[in-house]
């Protein structure tokens, strides 16, 4: 098997799409002749064309809308925000348009929306933000946010071949600092969660970067104590049958978000354990999120904002003392 | 303060332990004249007879004078110390503070032992108590301020004695090392006082009685059936068949106190409960021949339980007449237990372990079988009775394990 950093996994979805079937094309802001902001399809419309790797206008709106009518007859769009940040200006035509075509006019749309999202290199408020929580609230929409180079492509190709509208997260910070083996060719990562790391005395639940925090904040064994570390991998489905499994298990729960805490995925993923997992539980549900702030440029103080694994090592430890 | 600082100050008395006790010893204070305590915290250790344990604060405040030292046995409601509830002027005699009219000491608190119903548990604690029927009041905590933790009560869940059968017992011999030089201690120290009581008890009985043991091969198919359906420990069968046993030979169920043998007419059983490291102890189960199986797995339960978490009382480990001790569940298939003085036997319960055997059906022809064999040896003083008794007895045993339905 290649190993492949996890922008050359997504890069060898695309291309291995794009060459397995005619009706994928993709679309977005400098993708094709410059290759990306992030060299993700980085010589692509030499291989596949303009009419295949479409550069378009700086509208997002305009580039989900042309997705949603292409897919409505047949096509398999591939979209990229150049930042995550900036599927604001399209947020009409995902929700309202895409993700209520099947229940309006039993439509499916086929549409993936990659996502480059995150924080971590000063990219201040407008290139750091996590907003996948805006689109687990609306429904008819699947979002998805791999933390491997593997999953990176098999949950792209899975992406694309899903007849529903996907919300693709792709964490930025890792683009080339996530390296792994990857299979060759087409594979399909199923939409569940990942036990990262198997452990009986508390689980840490986490998605894309947040899963790294999470084995790095672990890795020193936090005084011999057996942590488990799940990926959950797909935010819309959430697998609740992985989470309760580790909860059943476990007992002690630290969920992660790099996004706002608000209404985060995690605050999902608590509410749920709440629910359904109330009676394995031997402590309060403990989060680690950012605080409801924009991420700051300044580097000390998006450090001070976003999880870090001293903040995410001290939670565990206090949990596990309870 | 108008009144005497004595009429408010607070006794800390020897309690009463049992009711057959009527004295018992300091074995270490664990505050000083002087030190403030909370209520319930441990303020000294005891030992009666049988049992130690830990005498808790009546009250919290500062400790004004300690008037029983380390070593000396007292009776039953003396008063070892004095306490100064919070907002007393305490005597000018407490040291050692200086300050006119300051009365704290040096600060000495403990978690204090949690209260029945005072405690709350976790979801998961409360779920796992339900499962395995446990008194969470009884699991000591290790959370923080003692919270019983989910880790507390599976290794309460833990201590419950392992089944009686157990897979073969064989293991490859390990490989012999190369003989060391003497390498350097990695533990040790004086024994502990459980340690030396337990010496002096065994030494005592061999010296005492003329002891002998006597095993019998038990097929233990029955036993193995009805306990997988019933669900309790194969002990408790043979306890149930013992006493079934005693009842042909009551010269089983006796003492023998020099040359002074008395018969008793209920069957007090002892089972011995290892508490690891620490040692062993012997509780009772009274009248044991009212009990069913299931009444008498229920008791080996509790008593195992209560010894585990140093809850007996003397009057618990006192009055046996006939004890079994069940170290089977570790693999062993042989011992020669010592006799639990004044009594006259003591029955030893080993691993049941699949053999070949050979059955004879009831036309007389014989075929080779795998049972579930256990072998049962009976430590017996020669003094009190003869071999013939005792081998008639184990097949009496033996015979009752093997009617089992």
């Amino acid at each position: 098997m290649p190993t492949l950093t996890y922008l050359q996994a997504i890069s060898s979805a695309l291309r291995d799409e794009l060459r397995a079937d005619d009706r994928v094309v993709l679309m977005g802001e400098d993708i094709g002749t410059f290759g990306g902001a992030f060299k993700v399809t980085d010589g692509f419309i030499d291989e596949f064309g303009p009419d295949r790797v479409m550069d378009t206008p700086l509208a997002e709106s305009g580039i989900i809308g042309t997705a949603v009518g292409a897919a409505v007859v047949g096509m398999r769009p591939v979209c990229e925000m150049q930042f995550s940040d900036f599927i604001s200006c399209g947020f009409d035509q995902l929700v309202n348009v895409a993700g209520k075509m099947h229940y309006r006019q039993g439509l499916a749309v086929p549409i993936t929306v990659r996502l480059p999202s995150g924080g971590g290199f000063s990219g201040g408020p407008f290139h750091s933000q996590n907003p996948e929580a805006w689109f687990m609230h609306s429904p008819g929409i699947k979002v998805v946010a791999p933390s491997t180079a593997e999953d990176a492509k098999g949950l792209l190709h899975a992406a694309i071949r899903d007849p529903n509208p996907v919300c693709y997260m792709e964490h930025k910070h890792l683009y080339r600092r996530v390296k792994g083996e990857v299979p060759s060719g087409v594979f399909e990562t199923p939409f569940t969660a990942r036990v990262a790391q198997a452990g009986s005395d508390l689980v840490v639940i986490a998605y894309g970067a947040m899963v790294h925090t999470a084995l790095e904040a672990v890795s020193d064994g936090l005084d011999g104590a057996s942590v488990e570390v799940l990926d959950l991998r797909s935010l819309v489905p959430l697998d609740e049958e992985a989470i309760l499994d580790s909860v059943e298990r476990c007992s002690k729960v630290v969920i992660i978000d790099e996004a706002n805490s608000t209404c985060a995925a995690g605050a999902q993923v608590a509410a749920l354990i709440a629910e359904k997992g109330f009676e394995s539980l031997d402590g309060p549900v403990v989060r680690v999120a950012t605080p409801d702030v924009p991420i700051p440029f300044s580097p000390p103080l998006e450090a001070a904002v976003l999880p870090g694994v001293d903040r995410v090592r001290e939670a565990c430890r206090e949990l596990l003392a309870y | 303060m108008s009144s005497s600082p004595t009429d408010t100050l607070v006794d800390v008395t020897m309690p009463q332990m049992g009711v057959s006790v009527a004295e018992g010893t300091v074995v270490a204070w664990r505050v000083e004249s002087g030190d403030r305590i909370e209520a319930e915290a441990t303020i000294c250790e005891i030992s009666t007879d049988k049992i130690d344990t830990e005498v808790p604060s009546p009250a919290s405040g500062v400790v004004t004078e300690i008037l029983v030292p380390i070593g000396e046995t007292v009776d039953v409601g003396t008063v070892m110390a004095r306490i100064a509830p919070a907002g007393v002027v305490v005597p000018a005699a407490a040291p050692p503070s200086s300050l006119d009219g300051e009365t704290v000491g040096q600060t000495r608190t403990e978690t204090p032992s949690p209260k029945n119903g005072h405690r709350r548990y976790s979801p998961v604690v409360q779920r796992i108590a339900a499962e395995h029927n446990i008194d969470l009041s009884q699991v000591p905590g290790t959370g923080r301020g003692g919270r019983v933790r989910k880790q507390d009560v599976l290794a309460f869940v833990d201590t419950d004695e392992p089944p009686l059968h157990i897979e073969s017992p064989y293991r490859p011999d390990p490989v012999p090392a190369v003989a060391p030089a003497v390498a350097p201690a990695v533990g040790g120290g004086e024994l502990s006082r459980m340690r030396r009581q337990i010496g002096e008890h065994m030494k005592r009985s061999l010296e005492t009685a003329a002891t002998c043991t006597t095993w019998i091969e038990v097929d233990m198919s029955r036993v193995e059936a009805a306990r997988a359906r019933l669900g309790v420990t194969g002990l408790a069968f043979v306890a149930r068949a013992s006493i079934d046993a005693i009842r042909e030979y009551p010269a089983i169920n006796a003492w023998l106190e020099g040359d002074r043998y008395t018969q008793h007419p209920d069957v007090n059983l002892g089972i011995a409960v290892s508490l690891g490291d620490d040692g062993l102890i012997v509780p009772v189960i009274p009248r044991a021949q009212e009990l069913s199986v299931e009444g008498i797995a229920a008791r080996v339960r509790d008593i195992a339980r209560r010894a585990r978490s140093r809850q007996l009382t003397p009057d618990d480990v006192q009055g046996g007449t006939f004890t079994i001790t069940n170290p089977g569940q570790y693999g062993s298939i042989m011992a020669t237990p010592i006799i639990n003085q004044p009594q006259v036997a003591i029955l030893d319960s080993e691993a049941v372990i699949k053999r070949p055997v050979v059955i004879t059906d009831a036309d007389g022809n014989d075929s080779i079988a795998i049972r579930p064999i256990m072998i049962l040896g009976l430590s017996w003083d020669h003094r009190a009775l003869d071999g013939a008794l005792a081998a008639q007895f184990l097949a009496a045993v033996k015979r009752n394990l093997e009617a089992v339905s």
